[in-house]
């Protein structure tokens, strides 16, 4: 199958994809509960809860219902949050932006200490400081990131005081314009150094505690591919040939292990999008996990809604665009499976 | 995944003994492995402590799953007469919480493995075997469920049942199982292309016994690490989730323990939290090692070019 | 009583915060007027006095910008004119003899942040537009079960006829941050009034009078006041920031670092705060929303909580009723799960209200032995039962049902005690869905500052929760309380209305319809650097005015 055809496949897949998740997620929110839980106090009486109920279309069948979310989602209204106290589409994307520059960052962190331990792990396979790095990168992945998050919280912020926690500093961030919602990218278009450090401060701890989580999974993907490589027969040519070792390394088993490990960047995408609950949630960080995480604990429906399908659609389009760059990189991988 | 079995040995009545050689190899690989034996060592403690849970620590009463309260002792530190590892805001004894959460934790693992194990082989032996429209279906719904982080459904699900540990365990089966019905599904169509299944379809073998007597062992190796993995991945997630605030408070869980001493860190008390978040490590980190392990002793890419 | 004192002894504790701490946790940006930085608990869902519920977050903030006629000083619970000038009584003469007709006078020369004058039109405005809205789920029943008429006499005078004689109508409607005093004009300017619609310009905006001005408003993260330069009495003298969706823990630790000058918290956190650096405890008199946890009987056959053994009338016998309020484990709630800051409290008439008597029998100490008396004479010890109370997960509200199941589990293990802990949406739509399903339930009362509010809502046969709840199958004699509240009711003397109400704690002493486990303690911690700290449990909670605080460095 022609890679141009391959895509072509992959995107009329994604729509209904999509339309899978919103029906199950549709579906589990109603039979959990009404959605009008958030608008209710106990000042209401019966009456007041009756005609919530018929606005919300609560006295129709399951299809009927669905039908209207999805004609009101398709226009852009996903519903009232009433966490935020405001409709879901309003705050979206500030946290959306919050949540991306967390998640950016994080990723930076896995992406280097990953690659990094995998190389190291890989030339020195079976050896003592092979089994160490397993241990550790299998640790990132076995780290309660809840409690991890905890306890740099309270060394770096509670007792040293070195890193603060938050997004920003509210004056530093008030002083500035922020067209794009991300603080780094504003701060340089403000041409802000105050911001751009504020920025960075912040990032620090969430990013270590969340990056450090999903370093195994690419350390991991690494080691192997990289053990794989160096057992090639080129690999043998060219140290037969007298390329110092290093130069065999660089030139072509790291390069060449490199393609496989793309192919993890969707599960750490992933990761990220789920460690990102309980890192903003610990750091205060203004980002879509921490809203996610009071609508559960609130029962705010339309939050839970739009934040499980909009994962989804983020992780779908991740995974694609991973298996074209992989298609790309790999003429040997076969299309259409 | 790929298959890597080495041609089976045409007499059939041996096949068995073949399969046990096998496994008797993965294990003494397995334990030469100074990682992968750190992690069963953890394993075999870990499953001690929640068998012999009765006897080290006696069962509260009514309900031995909910933590015993002291009103009058709470806050204590670790080393307090009653109480080696210190009490909670509610005057939960914290070495309680520690052993009977791991009877907790393994109930959560356990269920929750063996019904999205059995589910997943349900499903995804229908799909290959069927194959056809049922396939296609199923394996759709199996994308669908797929192109939703594990967490963040586990979270949804969990969040919409209602907060308790029950419909932790409920949510975790609604979400884990399909990474089994792929792998299955996978097997079965690639062992029914194999050779010796061929034969033995020759020799008049029923569907049935074929799919028991080679199928389904054969996909076993790869659903082995899988459910793994997944023992001490469910415990991390179903931590997390209590640790949101979807258990019942007041019972001997470890998230819900963290969730509740986080509130006395800020104030010294590091004991509430720290020893049942080391817990949840402990039992994330050994799953993790023997899974890894195993993984690396049956993925080809690994093995040793001889 | 010794609890409460061991409590309160731990009074202000200041501790200078080192420099070092100080320079990292501080803006780098100074002012030359500082922000007082408060972590809040929760979003306020709308900022509009006619949509607002009672008791939610954003009580607080409309209390700081919007003003009433009348309030209360810190320390004391006696009324005090806002923008009236004076308090309307039968001997000042602006309570007409029949005590229905209110005369208020009002200030002159007040101006709304948006300059536009403050007359009594806009008094007259701000409450019928409050009855007109009848906005669910806001506080407008205390103004329109009240108001018959409201009159504007001249631009500074502003006259209210009620339905019937209220004795409580200054405290229980005048001060309600549901009656404070918007801008005609503004209101006029964006959307006007539309019956049973809320108003978006006001649920996210306020032009008010008071000591703050409304800044800015970052949905879920924080909400900045500032101070008003032209405000008509003593000016503020610090801008404030509300910071949102904190955990409790984080406000504790941004409270320790620094980070926050003045927090949201309940008393299980502050006997943390004892030698913290830098951070003070205040802790001064009691809330008036007592920790209850209700009985219901109206439960029809079918719907009672799976696992529950229970028939519907169970709580119709009082004796049952009496067991679990001498069951429960007061000493364990008060020291345990307060830690220390709270008092045993009697049946609905909260210390620190008019009329309550501190003679009057009480439950406040656990006794098992009389609890298993009465439960062997109700014949339901020996075969034992399960009953379900529900809770919102995580709150106090939820130890308290945990101490009443570990109370009740005790005495017999074959008497269970289920605690059903839910999300805070699903529990709001438990409790207002009618018929209410749940044999129990616990969360705290409402405030209010008048005996009558309360027990009109919690022990009136017939009053909200006696319809819901079956009060009239369960009492021994609904009608006496019935009439004894009424007559309190209208009854303006004070001395026979202070005997009926005492008369009435022990009537519910003796057929009492809730557990109450304690009446939490007013109290908080903050940095030293603030001066004046006072609370004010009939300012809405926080129950802090920030406008009388000052932050120094």
């Amino acid at each position: 199958m022609q890679l141009r055809d391959y895509i072509i496949r992959r995107l009329l897949i994604l729509p209904i994809l999509i339309f899978g998740v919103s029906v199950i997620v549709f579906t589990l929110t109603r039979i959990g509960g009404s959605p009008i839980g958030v608008y209710l106090s106990h000042e209401m009486n019966a009456e007041e809860v009756a005609a919530l109920e018929e606005r919300f279309h609560l006295n129709e069948p399951l299809y009927t219902q669905y039908w209207y979310w999805l004609k009101a989602a398709l226009s852009g209204d996903f519903g009232y949050s009433g966490v935020a106290s405001a409709p879901v589409a309003e705050v979206f994307w500030p946290k959306f932006a919050a949540t991306m520059e967390l998640s950016i960052f994080s990723a930076a962190v896995a992406v280097t200490l990953g690659l990094w331990l995998g190389v190291f792990a890989g030339t020195r396979r079976n050896k003592w400081q092979d089994h160490v790095t397993r241990v550790v990168a299998v640790s990132g992945a076995s780290l309660p990131l809840f409690w991890f998050g905890i306890i740099l919280l309270i060394v770096f912020w509670a007792n040293l005081g070195w890193f603060p926690v938050g997004r920003s500093n509210a004056e530093i961030w008030a002083s500035i314009a922020h067209p794009t919602g991300f603080y780094i990218v504003d701060s340089i278009l403000a041409g802000s150094w105050q911001g751009l450090v504020d920025a960075l401060w912040h990032l620090t701890l969430p990013a270590i505690t969340l990056g450090f989580g999903a370093v195994a999974i690419i350390t991991r993907m690494m080691r192997s591919a990289l053990v794989e490589e160096l057992q090639q027969d080129y690999v043998d040519a060219a140290r037969a040939k007298g390329l110092p070792e290093r130069l065999v390394l660089n030139r072509h088993a790291k390069r060449n292990a490199l393609v496989p490990t793309v192919t993890v960047i969707g599960l750490t995408i992933a990761f990220l999008m789920q460690g990102a609950i309980a890192a903003e949630i610990i750091y205060r960080w203004p980002g879509l996990g921490r809203w996610m995480a009071s609508a559960v604990v609130r029962g705010d429906q339309a939050t839970i809604m739009t934040y499980v399908l909009f994962t989804s659609v983020l992780f779908l389009f991740a995974n694609l665009i991973v298996d074209i760059i992989y298609a790309k990189l790999d003429p040997r991988v076969r299309l259409g499976d | 995944m790929a298959v890597t079995d080495l041609p089976t040995p045409p007499k059939r009545e041996t096949a068995f003994g073949v399969r046990m050689r096998r496994w008797r190899d993965l294990l003494k690989t397995l334990l030469s492995n100074p990682t992968t034996f750190i992690g069963f060592l953890i394993i075999f403690l870990l499953l001690a402590m929640a068998i012999f849970a009765p006897f080290l620590a006696p069962p509260n009463v009514p309900d031995p799953y909910q933590m015993p309260r002291d009103w009058g002792a709470t806050r204590m530190p670790p080393g307090t007469p009653g109480f080696p590892l210190g009490t909670t805001n509610q005057g939960g004894d914290v070495l309680y919480g520690v052993i009977w959460g791991s009877r907790t934790s393994l109930q959560l693992s356990v269920i929750v493995v063996s019904v999205t194990v059995v589910i997943g082989i349900a499903i995804g032996s229908i799909a290959g075997l069927v194959g056809g429209w049922i396939d296609e279906t199923l394996m759709r719904i199996v994308d669908v469920f797929l192109s939703i982080p594990e967490l963040i459904f586990a979270l949804a699900v969990a969040a919409i049942l209602g907060p308790s540990f029950t419909n932790i365990i409920l949510s975790l089966c609604i979400v884990f199982w399909v990474k089994y019905a792929r792998i299955m599904r996978a097997q079965i169509i690639l062992i029914r292309q194999a050779d010796y299944v061929q034969a033995a379809r020759v020799i008049g073998d029923t569907k049935l016994s074929i799919f028991f007597k080679d199928m389904l062992p054969n996909a076993s190796t790869p659903i082995a690490v899988q459910a793994t993995l997944d023992m001490g991945n469910i415990v991390l997630v179903g931590a997390t989730l209590s640790f949101i605030g979807l258990a019942e408070s007041g019972i001997a869980e470890w998230g819900v323990l963290v969730s509740e001493g986080q509130a006395g860190i800020a104030s010294g008390r590091w004991w509430a939290s720290t020893f049942p978040g080391l817990m949840i490590f402990l039992w994330a980190l050994a799953f993790n090692l023997v899974g890894d392990g195993l993984r690396d002793a049956l993925d080809p890419r690994t093995e040793d070019k001889r | 009583m010794t609890h409460q004192e061991e409590g309160l002894k731990m009074g202000p504790i200041k501790v200078v915060l080192s420099a070092a701490v100080v320079s990292l946790m501080l803006p780098a940006v100074a002012f030359a007027q500082q922000t007082i930085v408060h972590g809040a608990d929760e979003e306020p869902a709308t900022l509009d006095p006619a949509e607002v519920e009672p008791g939610e977050g954003g009580e607080s903030i409309i209390f700081h910008v919007y003003e009433r006629l009348l309030t209360v000083g810190a320390g004391s619970s006696d009324l005090v004119p806002q923008l009236a000038t004076e308090v309307p009584s039968l001997e000042n003469g602006l309570i007409s003899e029949d005590g229905r007709t209110y005369t208020f006078p009002l200030r002159e020369g007040v101006t709304f942040h948006d300059g536009s004058p403050f007359t009594a039109d806009d008094v007259k405005y701000s409450w019928d537009r409050v009855m007109e809205l009848e906005l669910p789920g806001s506080g407008y029943e205390v103004l329109s079960d009240r108001v018959a008429e409201t009159r504007v006499v001249d631009d500074f005078t502003f006259e209210v006829t009620l339905q019937d004689i209220d004795a409580s109508f200054l405290y229980s409607a005048v001060l309600p941050m549901t009656a404070s005093i918007v801008s005609d004009e503004v209101v006029e300017a964006n959307g006007g009034i539309v019956a049973g619609e809320s108003n978006e310009f006001l649920s996210g905006n306020m032009v008010g009078t008071g000591p703050y001005v409304f800044g800015t408003w970052n949905r879920t993260e924080n909400l900045s006041l500032t101070v008003n330069d032209g405000y008509w009495g003593t000016k503020a003298n610090d801008n404030v920031r509300l910071e949102f969706g904190l955990d409790p823990d984080v406000r504790v630790l941004g409270l320790r670092a620094g980070e926050y000058d003045t927090i949201e918290t309940d008393p299980t956190y502050v006997p943390d705060f004892s030698g913290a650096e830098g951070v003070s405890v205040y802790s001064e008199g009691l809330l008036l929303e007592p920790l209850h946890i209700g009985f219901n009987t109206n439960i029809p056959e079918g719907s009672m909580p799976s696992g529950d053994t229970i028939s519907s009338d169970f709580f119709a016998d009082v004796r049952i009723r009496q067991a679990f309020n001498h069951a429960f484990d007061y000493g364990a709630f008060i020291q345990g799960a307060l830690g220390g800051f709270g008092q045993v409290n009697p049946h609905y008439v909260p210390i620190g209200v008019f009329g309550y008597d501190p003679d009057a029998p009480i439950y406040g100490e656990q006794n098992l032995a009389e609890a298993e008396r009465l439960l062997r004479e109700a014949g339901v010890w020996d075969e034992g039962f399960t009953v379900t109370v529900i809770v919102e997960s995580g709150s106090l509200f939820e130890i308290q049902g945990l101490i009443l199941k570990d109370s009740i589990e005790s005495m017999n293990p074959d008497m269970r005690i289920n605690v059903l802990g839910v999300a805070e949406a699903v529990f709001d739509e438990a409790l207002v869905s009618s018929p209410l399903t749940y044999p129990m339930w616990a969360k705290n009362g409402d405030p209010a500052a008048d005996p009558i509010d309360y027990l009109q809502t919690y022990a009136h046969p017939d009053g909200e929760w006696g319809e819901i709840h079956g009060f009239r199958n369960m009492y021994q004699d609904p009608d006496r309380i019935a009439d004894l509240i009424d007559a309190a009711a209208v009854e303006l003397d004070r001395d026979t209305r202070a005997g009926m109400i005492s008369e009435l704690q022990t009537l519910l002493y003796e057929d009492p319809m809730w557990i109450i486990g304690a009446q939490e303690g007013a109290v908080t911690a903050y940095r030293d650097r603030i001066q004046g700290m006072v609370l004010q449990p009939l300012w809405p909670r926080p129950s802090i005015n920030f406008a009388i605080l000052d932050k120094t460095e």
